[in-house]
Order: C-alpha cells, then structure tokens, then sequence
C-alpha cells in the first residue's frame, strides 16, 4: 500500500483529500503544521508528501528545503499544493526541490494523476 | 581821435553777431516798430528786408504776427518785466504754415540808441511733435502695462518704484501715492521685505537680468496667505534708464486645486488599492468555504455513486456544478483585480498546441452538448507548439468557448487553430466560430468591457458576470496579442484571438497601460517605419543624474569610446532602438521608469536582446566621491580569454586569486572549482550562508559566487550580511541562479550583488561561459573607480 503524508493545516481540506485518497486505497498519514511534517516524513518515510505551501511554524517552501536538503528525506517525491495558479508560486514550488505543483482546490483526478507520475499508478 | 568810425565798427560787430546767431531775432523799438531783423528771421519767414523794417510788428507779412498772445506779451509784459523768457506760440503763419515757437524777450539799452527790444523765436515745431510722439507710446505702454491683469510693479535699479499697473493697486488695495517713489521693501509697511524677494532683486536680476516663475508664499497684511508666481525682467527703457518689471502673478486658487486634484487622486488610488486588497483577500476567503462544498459534494456523489443512490447523484451534481460556478467567477473577480492593480504575472513555458485544444475540448464538450450543439475542431498541420502563459490561453480559448456554447442553440460551435507568419515573426491565431445568436454593431462596442454584458437583459436570459470577454482580452494583450471579433445578429459571431507563437516577457510599462480602451473589433495596423539601424560603436549610457552622466561620459570617451547619453529610461530605450550599441550603462535608481523596468524592456527587443547591460548604482565613497557598482547584466556573447585579464583587474595582485563559491549543490561547486582553478583561482566552497560567513572571517575571498536557495542562511540574507560587514562590502557578488527572479527577489537583492548568472536552460558550457563573461563586464565598474 502506497504511504502518503499529508502535510495540511485546514482541517476541512485535510478530511476531504485524505477520505478519498484514502477510499482509493492509499495509507494516508496527516501533518497539521511544516513542524510536524518534517519529522513525521524524517520517521515514516512515506512514498510521497503532499505539501500544502502556507502552513503555521514552518511553510511549506521551508519544509520542502529542508526535506530536500537532509540525505534521509532527499529522494521523497513531493507535490506542491498551493492556493491558486500563481506562476511565483508555481516557480518558488519548483525552485524550493518540489518535483511537482498542483493547485487547490484539488481536481482528484488531475492530482492522483500527478501522484502516479511520481511512484507508479496503484496496482 | 574820431569816435564816430569806431562807434560804426561796434555796431557792424553786433549786427555780424545778430546775423550768425541761428536762431530769428527781431529787434523792436519801444513802439513795438521793427528796426532791423537777423538774416535767420528773413531766411525762416521767407520776407525781404524791405517788408520788415520800420514795419509795426503786427503789420509784417499782412499781419501775421498780429497775434493775441504776443500782443499781450509786448504791450503788458515788457513795459514793466523788461524780460520774459520761453512763451510758447503756436500759430499759422502764411508762409510756412503751423509752427511752435518759442519766444524770449529782452528790453535793452544800446549806447545812444533808445531802448530795444529784442525777440528771439526759436522754432520748436520739430522738439514738440516727436515730445508729443514720445509721450503717445508711454501712454500705450502704460495703458498696455495697465491692461495686464496681472500685478506689475516697475522699478528702478536701485529698487525704487516707478509706478504699479492698475492691477497691482488694485490687488494690494494701495494708492499710486502709497507705492510710487518708494523703495519695494517699503511698500504697505514692509509687507514686501521677504528675503526670498531679496535675493532675487539683489542677486539674481542684476546678474542675469532676467528670473521665471519663482514662486513666493508669503503672509501679506491686506491679503492675507498667497503664493505668487513672479517674474522679472531687466530692460532699457530710453531715457528712464534701467528697469526692472516685476510681474506678480496669484496662483494661490491654482496651487490649492492642484494640491486638492494630487489628493484627489491620491485618494482615489488608495481607494482602488484598497478595493483590489479587500476583492482579493474576499475572493479568498469565498474560495475556502467553497472549496469544502465543491470537495464534499464530489466526495458525496462518489459514495452515492457506490451505492446506487441514483437520485442523490443528481442533487450531488448540481450543488458541485454550481459551487464550481462560483469558484470560477471568484477567480475571474480576483484576476481582474490582480490586472487592475498591477500583480497579475505571466508564466511562460512552452508547451504543445495540440494536447491544449484536446484539453480545453474535452473541458467544454459537457456544455456545448447542454444546448444541442456540436463541436467541430480544426487545426492546422503545422501547428506545433508555442510559447505562452498556457494557464492564460486555456483560460481564454475556455472564455470564447462557453461563451459561444451559452448564446448558441442546436449550431455548430468551431474552433480553429493556425500558424501565422506576420510582421515577420510568427503567430498563432485561434478562431471560434458560432452560429448563435449574435451582436449588433452597437453591442460589440461595449462587448469588452469590464462588467458589462452587450445588454442588461441577456444577462437576466444567460446569466454571467460579464467578466469573461474582458479577462481574456486583458489575458492576450498581456500576452503581445489581442482577441477580436466579427458578428453578425442572428446569423453568428467569430471570436479571434492572435498571440504571438513565442511571448515575451512583458515590460511593466505596457502591462500598466490598459487605458487603452479603443474598440477590438478592428485589429491594429503595426507600423513598420524602424530604419535600418547604421554601424555603430557607441556606447549608451542612461542616467538620470547629470553628473553621473558626465562622470561616466568622460570616463568612457578617455578609453577611447563614443558614448551618447539618455537622461530617463524612456529616452534610453528610444536611443537603444536607434543607435544599437555596443553596452549599455544603466543606472536603477531613476524615477519614473527604473533600471529593472528598462533591462525588461531591451530584453524584450530583438535587436537588443544581445546588448551587454551593465548596471550601475550610485555608492557613497567619502574618500573617492562618486563610485559604481555594477549590480546585473545579462549577455550572450562569449569570450573565454577575456578572463585572466579581467581577474587581474579585480585587484587579484597576487596569484592566485582567492574565490569563494556558496552553491548547496557539490556538483555545482565542483564544476565551478575546476572552471576557476584552471583561470588560476584559489577557490573555496561554502554549502549556505553560515558557513561561508564563518569561512570568510579566516578567508578573505575578492570574488564570491552566490547560490540564492540554500538551506540554512539562504543566498539573499548572505548578500545582506557581506554588505553590512564594511570591509567586506566591495567584495563583488555574483549570484548564480537556476530561476528567473521575480521583481521583488531582485529587489531584495538591490544593492547586493553585482551580477545575476541562470543555472538553468542552457548548457554547462555555456553557463561556465557566462560566468568568466561576468567577470570580464564586472570589471567596467572597477576602472571607474581607479
């Protein structure tokens, strides 16, 4: 079973995203804050993060620095979930090491597409 | 001895002198009875002597010198004054007409002859018209002078009025009586002792003669505060000498409306700034609610789906369909806010053509099939792909579509795509064909406007916001295109929109310029009138500051360049198109357009794109006065062997010259240790800022080479400590980055660092290349120095 983190601070988008991912059989492990997601992806090592960019403590463009920098987590796939289709955001998500960006709100679709680019569809 | 002979000669003497005497004499005895007369009496009344002597003086020439005045004059006058001097008699005479005269009279005693008088008429005929001449034009100059509305005061040289124009007393509600023959500063108790007043009369008009518009605020007792406007001028006014025109002019209304026209306008930006922050930070707010219903319905429906609750399924749609509805009319308010208000950015990437139209199709079929429509998509062989925002062309293609869906009932809907050769670069034009309902003339005219439907009821029929049309028109004008259209009512429209196959980077300058409101149903001719740019050397520098101009004009030419110079950004680019130099100097502090505006926009033009552009700023040196720094330059062509030169500039007096490299990424800095050793550099390497900090307090480097995004202390706050650290601050910086940075990084880095190299999108080649191509131009600023 494919490990996702979630790394999201509002509730609402949290609850929704990760009942259907996990209604499509993904493990789904939540973060509230940058903080939190950065050690749980240090412990868990999950298959992929889910990044929202604005977060409390510790931003998403700094938790994906960090993640990116650090050997342990380097090689994690991330996705950037940002607000709205701004290029500044589109190009920070790339230049901070995201390997890639969607926008909020979230096309299921589209994303879960995304997602198998990066680790492999679901068998 | 005979007294009669020398008596004789006396008289003879006097008469010699009564003849050259030029002047008409008339010698009268008492009984006003003529005894003899000088030639010039004969000469001017044209009479002979015959007619003259022994003649009653009234009685000569048929009485024409019987005149009223003189009559008084001899017969009341001389017999007690025995004198009068300068009686002025105008009169006709019949020979020579209407003359002035001015008579003097004498009563004499002459020896043995009894008492004479002699008359001498002087003829001022001549003196009086031109008196009477001048007086006439100083008349018409002051009546002229008085008609000014204007306060006019003149003065003397030594600042003592003349006279004042009507208006002037008027005005400062004074007399001629109160003002004329009086010093200035006297004037009205003093109320014009103004020292600024002062050292204009006493300084500048003497010198120069001549002052413009110097305006003057000042509390005056009668009037109260004012700002005048004064001008003087120093002229020669014939025989009144120097003057000095003071001209005063009450602008204080203007000033208080121009002031209150700034705030109004101040105001209403603030406004506009405000309604752009609250629609955007409202659409956000809108947009989080609506998500979790957009989210939660979809996810409802999935679950409903599972489990065959059909009818739910059904509700589910709706709620989802219109949540979306929403959604996407709270990203058109925000985008057109975002244009508004300058913030809206393009995100150019390249991308096929083909999957976009399969994209957008696929989005919009659902619609299109809603009112019984059929969608027909055509493209071009060629088509290919193209350089663009493509969020903005779906978006836009998406627009047009649903438009033509919405007003478009058991038609045909087209939309066609090809490649264009135009203006000699290439475009791509997309057409949307309908065969709905179409636009009157009048109706296409408001079509692309903001907020506004072609009229109020089809917004009641159609629904709609009417922001569709005019965020994709704002979308491909930001793009270098536009969207246009044809249409005829009842029959369909043809919606066309022509972008540039490759768009460019905007410049700010044209982004902010949507004034520009003229009707798009005509496409704008281009004009193609650029003339062949001539060869040239030059270099062009653009500065606002007169004397960095010179500064840097000088010190160019002593090397042996042409130089021209522009004193604004605008006047830069126009010089730039027309000379093509060889560099460019740029200073980034201008007002109006600045430095970063400027580079933008000669990147922008073809012909210029190649230009090195050095950027300076304006550093305080106390010792050396002025000093530049270059800050960016962004350039093609290449010279590798430029480079040992360049780094012997760079005071590297003893090999090898140490660099340091701050990169997180070991390829990056091994590639660049071994491109710098072999140009005999000492290089030593840094993984963030921290660390590079640390490793320059031990190891002073004369060069640095700058990561942006590193972990840690990242490359912008790094920049920010060497430049606060003072004998590190002249270290040039140069930033290597894999990104285009953003107005505001760069702002951030103002200052900071010399240069900015990309990492991406090209070779490592040429990358490296660029890199000793940096050192060669950061050297420029160098030789400024020495």
């Amino acid at each position: 079973m494919r490990r996702i983190l979630l790394v999201e601070d509002n509730e609402m988008n949290r609850d929704m995203l990760s009942r259907r991912l996990q209604r499509r059989g993904y493990d789904v492990m939540i973060a509230v804050d940058g903080q939190e997601g950065v050690r749980m992806a240090q412990e868990e090592s999950p298959d992929l993060i889910l990044m929202d960019m604005s977060l409390p403590l510790i931003d998403g463009w700094e938790a994906t620095r960090t993640l990116k920098t650090a050997v342990e987590t380097k090689m994690i796939p991330i996705i950037a979930l940002t607000a709205h289709a701004m290029s500044t955001d589109r190009d920070k998500a790339l230049a901070a090491g995201c390997d890639d960006y969607d926008t909020k709100p979230i096309e299921l679709t589209r994303l879960l597409g995304k997602m198998d680019a990066l680790i492999g569809a679901l068998s | 001895m005979d007294q009669q002979p020398f008596v004789e000669d006396i008289e003879t003497y006097a008469q010699d002198i009564v003849d050259t005497v030029r002047e008409p004499l008339l010698m009268l005895d008492t009984n006003l009875r003529v005894q003899s007369a000088n030639r010039a009496f004969y000469e001017t009344f044209h009479v002979s002597v015959a007619e003259t002597e022994d003649q009653l003086i009234y009685e000569l020439g048929n009485g024409q010198w019987d005149i009223p005045d003189l009559r008084t004059l001899l017969e009341d006058v001389i017999p007690t004054s025995s004198v009068f001097n300068d009686f002025e008699l105008e009169h006709t005479f019949p020979n020579i007409g209407r003359r002035v005269m001015l008579l003097n009279g004498r009563k004499l005693r002459a020896g043995s002859h009894s008492a004479i008088i002699v008359l001498a008429m002087e003829d001022v005929t001549e003196r009086r018209r031109s008196e009477a001449d001048l007086r006439a034009i100083e008349t018409y100059a002051q009546d002229i002078v008085d008609t000014v509305r204007e306060p006019l005061l003149i003065l003397d040289t030594t600042l003592r009025v003349q006279s004042g124009n009507r208006a002037f007393y008027r005005t400062f509600r004074v007399s001629p009586g109160e003002t004329e023959n009086r010093l200035i500063y006297e004037l009205g108790n003093g109320q014009w002792d103004i020292p600024a007043l002062r050292t204009l009369l006493e300084d500048i008009v003497p010198t120069s003669s001549v002052f413009n518009d110097f305006e003057l605020e000042h509390d005056f007792p009668t009037l109260g505060r004012r700002v005048m406007l004064l001008n003087a001028r120093k002229l020669q006014a014939g025989h009144h000498g120097e003057l000095v025109v003071l001209a005063m002019e009450d602008v204080t209304e203007r000033r208080r409306a121009e002031e209150e026209a700034a705030k109004a306008k101040e105001a209403s930006e603030i406004a506009n700034r405000t309604k752009s922050m609250f629609l955007a930070n409202m659409s956000h707010e809108l947009r989080t609610p609506l998500n979790a219903i957009v989210g939660y319905s979809e996810m409802l429906h999935e679950e409903a789906e599972e489990q065959g609750l059909d009818s739910f399924c059904v509700d589910l749609e709706k709620i989802n369909g219109s949540g979306r509805q929403l959604l996407a009319l709270i990203n058109d308010i925000l985008d057109l806010s975002k244009i508004e208000a300058g913030k809206m950015e393009l995100f150019l990437e390249s991308f096929d053509l083909s999957a976009l139209i399969d994209e957008v199709a696929a989005t919009i079929n659902p619609m299109v099939k809603k009112n019984a429509n059929v969608l027909k998509i055509e493209r071009s062989t060629d088509l290919g792909g193209m350089r663009a925002d493509q969020v903005k062309v779906r978006q836009a293609l998406y627009n047009l579509l649903s438009n033509a869906a919405k007003f478009t009932h058991e038609g045909t809907i087209t939309l066609d795509a090809e490649r264009q050769r135009m203006d000699g670069s290439e475009w791509i034009v997309f057409r949307v064909v309908d065969t709905g309902i179409g636009l009157s003339a009048e109706k296409l005219l408001r079509l692309f406007q903001d907020f506004t439907q072609a009229d109020a009821s089809t917004t009641r029929k159609f629904g709609g916001t009417g922001l569709g049309l005019a965020l994709t028109r704002r979308f491909c004008q930001m793009m270098g295109g536009d969207v246009t259209v044809r249409s005829v009512p009842g029959e369909g429209s043809t919606f066309t929109i022509k972008l540039p196959a490759i768009v460019k980077e905007p410049d700010v300058e044209r982004q902010d310029d949507h004034d520009d409101e003229r009707a798009p149903i005509v496409s704008t001719d281009r004009r193609d009138d650029d003339p062949a740019p001539a060869p040239s050397t030059c270099v062009l520098v653009i500065d606002d500051n007169a004397a960095q101009r010179d500064l840097m004009r000088r010190f160019l030419v002593k090397e042996g360049y042409c130089v021209r110079c522009a004193a604004s950004g605008e006047e830069g680019l126009r010089l730039a198109k027309e000379m093509i130099p060889i560099a460019i100097t740029l200073d980034v502090m201008m007002p109006e357009m600045d430095g970063w505006t400027v580079l933008r926009s000669l990147q922008s033009e073809k012909l210029l794109s190649d230009v090195p552009v050095i950027m300076l700023t304006m550093v305080d040196d106390p010792e050396r006065g002025l000093n530049f720094g270059a800050k960016e330059y962004l350039t093609k062509p290449v010279n590798r062997r430029r480079l040992s030169r360049i780094l012997k500039r760079y005071s590297c007096a003893t090999q090898p010259c140490p660099v340091l490299v701050v990169d997180d990424d070991a390829a990056v800095r091994a590639s660049m240790r071994t491109m710098l050793e072999k140009n005999e550099c000492r290089v030593t390497e840094a993984e963030n800022g921290e660390k590079a900090l640390a490793l320059m307090e031990t190891d002073r480097p004369t060069l640095i080479f700058l990561d942006l995004w590193m972990e840690g202390m990242d490359g912008f706050a790094f920049a920010d400590q060497v430049r606060t650290h003072p004998e590190w601050r002249s270290i040039p910086i140069i930033v290597v980055t894999a990104h285009d940075l953003t107005a505001g990084e760069r702002k951030q880095l103002n200052g900071n660092v010399e240069m900015i190299l990309k990492k991406s999108g090209q070779s490592r080649e040429e990358f490296l290349a660029q890199i000793i191509d940096a050192l060669d131009n950061c050297a420029v600023p160098r030789l400024v120095a020495v």
